[in-house]
């Protein structure tokens, strides 16, 4: 390994182990900290780190934070920025890991829902980034022109359904949209309700609501490049002439293509 | 012992000073609604890398209206693992999407093998000034100019700590960027704030007598002709119970000794782009456009540039 490579894996070792006390000895062969102490520098470094660790996850998980509050969320980031750093050099790449971290937390074991809930505030914050689709409604056309069999929908961007053993859908709604109530939740809660949620994006929107029964289902059909028809089989309980209206109208559903011109992007 | 570049001649033609903002989210729709006169905005270009959304929608808007410059903060152009080729995919696709009047990251690294993977300190990490740094430095230059065919700006840094090397073996900052310049043929973004950010915390450390001297030596040892745009921003002090250290937190009004700094710049350099950052605690927007008002002053006072 050349001198460069060791003294910037001693550099990234004392920014990312922890506790930080054996690599900042193996450090200190490197370098010299600047200001008044040798270890002032260091410190700044560790300190822009955790901070922007903060910043970073309360972006992209706003409800895990505020069910956890200011403290214990600040806890959380740091250990996942040591337990799973970035790999990419835009920070907003960073934090997917945090809903499988949480399930492996043994302070976190009395909220057994919070890392569905983290897994829904991911797929939200994919979705607002995903690529941009344009609609295209005169092509709902073909769905009564073509056999089914042939049809796929098109998705909004950044769709995904989360399946849940807890209300999370509920859980997200009533910390960001008041509804329903917090103590509708509680009930839903202490019932141990199971929730799929639906995200998708409305134009440049990330959207969140409680998937309908047998949604999940289809949508996870369609998302799979499955054919219209059997992906509406795969969920009688989903009234698919009612469904189509809704997810249009509120841009779940963008238009339909041949899947044999493989349209869905 | 390098040789102080010659200041800009007086006959040289006057050129009017471009100033420009970092755009920021707090920003995003006041300044598309506003559009305060500035010459340039400059944006972080890894806030864009996304493939669709808002943030991207916002800065086609800002793009129609002003010209843009990219300006990266994760790059680690100077790291020995090299640059990721998914991070220099990103920023092609942005270059080409947006079409850029300038494109910049800064002479640091963050990739480094940690445990089974390398990984991405998300910060500017500092690098020696070695000849294996400028060579690993050069090389990852060359490999985003070759990429994204166009000529890069590599901006020096704020380093809050200082690689033990041996003597020999060490260039002057200055030495290694002019360098760095003829080699590649890349440019250099000179922020004048980090300068005197490490000539502070040098003076504090005892091994810089006078800051101010320093900086102006430091300016005069930079090749002119390789200075494309320079930078703007605020500092703190940070006294604490660790120690007492300059942090170049962007997020206050320059200082008097950065005017002056950038005063003794502009003399250096001519009326090279000028970019007012602030990046914490981020003030109204009126504040922004009143530093940037100020370097177009301070331009004219200095240059006679008609700002």
């Amino acid at each position: 390994m050349s001198t460069l490579a060791q003294q910037q894996q001693a550099l990234v070792d004392a920014l990312f182990a922890w506790p930080a006390d054996d690599a900042l000895n193996r450090l200190n062969a490197h370098c010299t900290g600047v200001g008044s102490q040798a270890q002032r520098g260091i410190l700044a470094y560790q300190a822009n780190g955790h901070a922007l660790a903060e910043r970073a996850l309360q972006s992209a998980y706003p409800v895990v934070a505020q069910m956890l509050g200011a403290e214990s969320f600040a806890d959380l980031a740091r250990a996942l920025w040591h337990a799973h750093p970035p790999v990419r050099g835009d920070v907003a790449q960073w934090g997917g890991d945090l809903a499988d971290f949480i399930a492996q937390s043994d302070q976190l074991q009395d909220e057994p829902f919070m890392p569905d809930v983290a897994r829904v505030e991911w797929q939200l914050h994919c979705s607002a980034t995903a690529h941009d689709q344009e609609a295209d409604l005169a092509s709902l056309a073909l769905l009564t022109t073509e056999d089914p069999a042939t049809l796929g929908l098109l998705l909004a961007p950044g769709t995904g359904c989360i399946r849940s053993a807890w209300p999370i859908a509920s859980i997200w709604l009533a910390h960001t949209e008041c509804t329903p109530s917090f103590a509708e939740v509680g009930t839903q809660l202490r019932a141990r309700t199971a929730q799929d949620a639906v995200v998708w994006r409305q134009g440049l929107q990330p959207r969140l609501r409680l998937a309908l029964p047998g949604e999940y289902a289809v949508l996870s059909a369609l998302q799979a490049g499955t054919e219209l028809e059997p992906a509406v089989a795969q969920a009688s309980e989903l009234d698919f002439t009612q469904w189509l209206p809704l997810a249009v109208q509120t841009g779940l559903v963008l238009g339909a293509y041949r899947i044999s011109e493989e349209r869905q992007p | 012992m390098p040789t102080p570049h010659t200041q800009m001649a007086e006959s040289e033609p006057r050129q009017p000073l471009h100033a420009g903002l970092g755009w920021r989210h707090p920003h995003y729709a006041q300044l598309l609604e506003q559009r305060p006169a500035l010459d340039f905005l400059e944006v972080h270009s890894e806030n864009f890398f996304a493939a669709g959304g808002a943030a991207l929608a916002v800065l086609e808007r800002g793009r129609k209206l002003y010209p843009v410059s990219l300006h990266g903060v994760g790059l680690s152009l100077g790291s020995a693992a090299g640059v990721d080729p998914w991070h220099l995919d990103q920023l092609a696709n942005l270059v080409e999407r947006i079409d850029p009047v300038r494109v910049s990251d800064h002479a640091s690294f963050a990739r480094a093998p940690f445990g089974d993977r390398v990984v991405h300190a998300a910060d500017l990490l500092p690098l020696p000034f070695t000849h294996e740094a400028l060579d690993v430095l050069a090389a990852n230059v060359q490999r985003v100019q070759d990429r994204l065919q166009r000529r890069f700006m590599v901006e020096n840094i704020s380093a809050y700590m200082q690689w033990n090397s041996a003597a020999d073996q060490t260039l002057q900052e200055t030495e290694f960027l002019n360098t760095l310049v003829r080699r590649t043929g890349c440019a250099l973004l000179v922020d004048v704030n980090n300068i005197y950010v490490n000539a502070l915390n040098a003076h504090k450390a005892g091994s810089c007598a006078d800051p101010m001297a320093a900086c102006k030596s430091w300016l005069e040892h930079i090749d002119p002709d390789a200075v494309e745009e320079l930078h703007l921003a605020g500092h703190c002090n940070v006294n604490d119970a660790h120690g007492d250290i300059v942090i170049d937190d962007h997020g206050s009004r320059v200082s008097a000794p950065v005017w002056e700094l950038y005063r003794h710049a502009l003399t250096c350099f001519g009326a090279v782009p000028t970019l007012m950052e602030w990046d914490t605690a981020i003030p109204a927007l009126d504040v922004l456009l009143d530093e940037v008002a100020r370097a177009r002053a301070v331009a004219e006072q200095t240059l006679g540039v008609a700002a």
